[in-house]
């Protein structure tokens, strides 16, 4: 099943709107990705008809720029609201696909976002799998969104 | 009803089916803050009438051991084994916390496990959410089972 | 006896995992094959006999049910066994399977002696 358009779609307009950033993306990344190095991750779990998992992902420079936008006001450490940002960012790109999935708003519930920040790790991406991950570009430099979603029976 | 009682019935009841390792679950844990070390970390959300995440650390010694039990064999490295075996214990844990909450006419709904690795990393949750964390310990180190949620 | 079994799981480890528990509960099989989906699934058995089919139930491009589904209209494989095998699969999706034709359904965790009781019979 094909989810790139709706994590596009997804990241566009909750950027566009919610940010006031342009973001381009680029083509869906199709091998297994090198770790994180001093980056953060904002993540939530769907569940109900869709099972899944919405994540984003960008180096602690990019995050703390993108932060600056969401809440506008300048951020020069990874702090708390880095953190809280990026979990409202994957709950807002979760939100907004589970709107594109169904137009019953029960069928996929979200589970609460948290974010994983380190200087390295790494996430599982099953390319071919069930998982879609695609890079964004925009002015404040490059982040990646990461669907992993299944339909029920 | 006692969440606590709920995780380590649930993480027990994998052991003893799946995994021959002693895990002994100690008192709870109440650090809000957690930061890991070479280590893997299996996580799944949740939603329903709770609404939340289960996350299970495993430094990489402990993360071998389980995974070398679950397959019956040796693994000495971390590879995709790993993080699935790890991703794959945490679903069954939230598995039997989902049966054990319906009993308590709780209903929950999972989403997929996925599994986090690394040298060094620290997870975040939500300020306002309540968590239980409880260590087990093994042979080869401390496993720490954390139930993040809000009751909706 | 040159028994045959076809794992059905979207994680190479659960696959793994399930052909240690076959070893544990002394069911052995001579040919352990593994698909990823069902549609991978139904190209083994285009070109493999086997005695027993063991499936996930949620796997990306053909789920459990609508493999299921597909091999009961297929004549060659009809008769095949299948036994789900499933964390979380409500009363309801096990209904569905039964009716579609399964044999039966394994609940993880699982012990070996479990999956003895419930594979042994039928092989």
């Amino acid at each position: 099943m094909d989810w790139e358009q709706h994590v596009i779609d997804a990241t566009t307009e909750v950027f566009s709107t919610m940010l006031m950033m342009e973001v381009t993306p680029e083509l869906p990344r199709l091998e297994t990705i090198e770790p994180f190095d001093h980056s953060i991750t904002g993540m939530v779990g769907m569940a109900g008809q869709y099972k899944g998992m919405l994540a984003i992902h960008a180096c602690d420079q990019v995050a703390m720029a993108i932060t600056s936008n969401f809440l506008g006001l300048e951020v020069d450490s990874l702090n708390d609201d880095v953190k809280d940002a990026f979990g409202e960012l994957a709950n807002m790109l979760a939100g907004s696909i589970k709107a594109y999935l169904s137009d019953n708003s029960r069928d996929i519930q979200l589970s609460i976002p948290s974010a994983v920040c380190g200087q390295n790790y790494s996430i599982d991406f099953h390319p071919h799998r069930r998982s879609t991950m695609v890079p964004f570009t925009s002015a404040e430099g490059t982040f990646l969104v990461e669907l992993q979603l299944e339909h029920q029976s | 009803m006692d969440l606590s009682a709920a995780i380590i019935d649930s993480t027990s009841d994998v052991f003893s089916t799946m995994i021959p390792l002693d895990a002994i679950p100690g008192s709870p844990i109440t650090e809000k803050m957690l930061s890991f070390h070479e280590s893997i970390t299996g996580m799944l959300g949740f939603s329903g009438d709770i609404k939340g995440m289960l996350r299970l650390h495993c430094p990489s010694m402990v993360a071998l051991a389980i995974t070398g039990s679950l397959l019956g064999m040796e693994v000495e490295q971390i590879d995709d084994d790993v993080h699935d075996a790890i991703g794959e214990l945490a679903n069954m844990v939230a598995g039997g916390l989902k049966v054990n909450l319906a009993e308590h006419n709780k209903n929950i709904e999972l989403s997929i496990p996925t599994a986090i690795g690394g040298i060094s990393y620290t997870i975040h949750g939500l300020a306002s959410a309540e968590r239980i964390t409880i260590p087990f310990a093994l042979k080869t180190g401390q496993m720490l089972v954390e139930l993040e949620f809000i009751r909706a | 006896m040159g028994k045959k079994v076809l794992i059905i799981d979207d994680s190479s480890t659960m696959r793994k995992i399930v052909t240690r528990s076959l070893r544990q509960a002394g069911l052995d099989f001579d040919t352990i094959l593994e698909a990823g989906d069902g549609v991978e699934a139904l190209q083994v058995l285009q070109n493999e006999s086997v005695d027993i089919i063991l499936s996930d139930i949620n796997m990306p491009n053909m789920d459990g049910i609508e493999f299921l589904r597909q091999k009961a209209g297929i004549d060659a494989i009809k008769a095949i066994p299948v036994i789900m095998i499933t964390t979380e699969a409500g009363a309801d999706i096990l209904t569905e399977a039964k009716s579609l034709g399964a044999a039966g359904s394994i609940k993880k965790p699982f012990t070996p002696d479990q999956v003895s009781d419930i594979i042994g019979p039928l092989v």
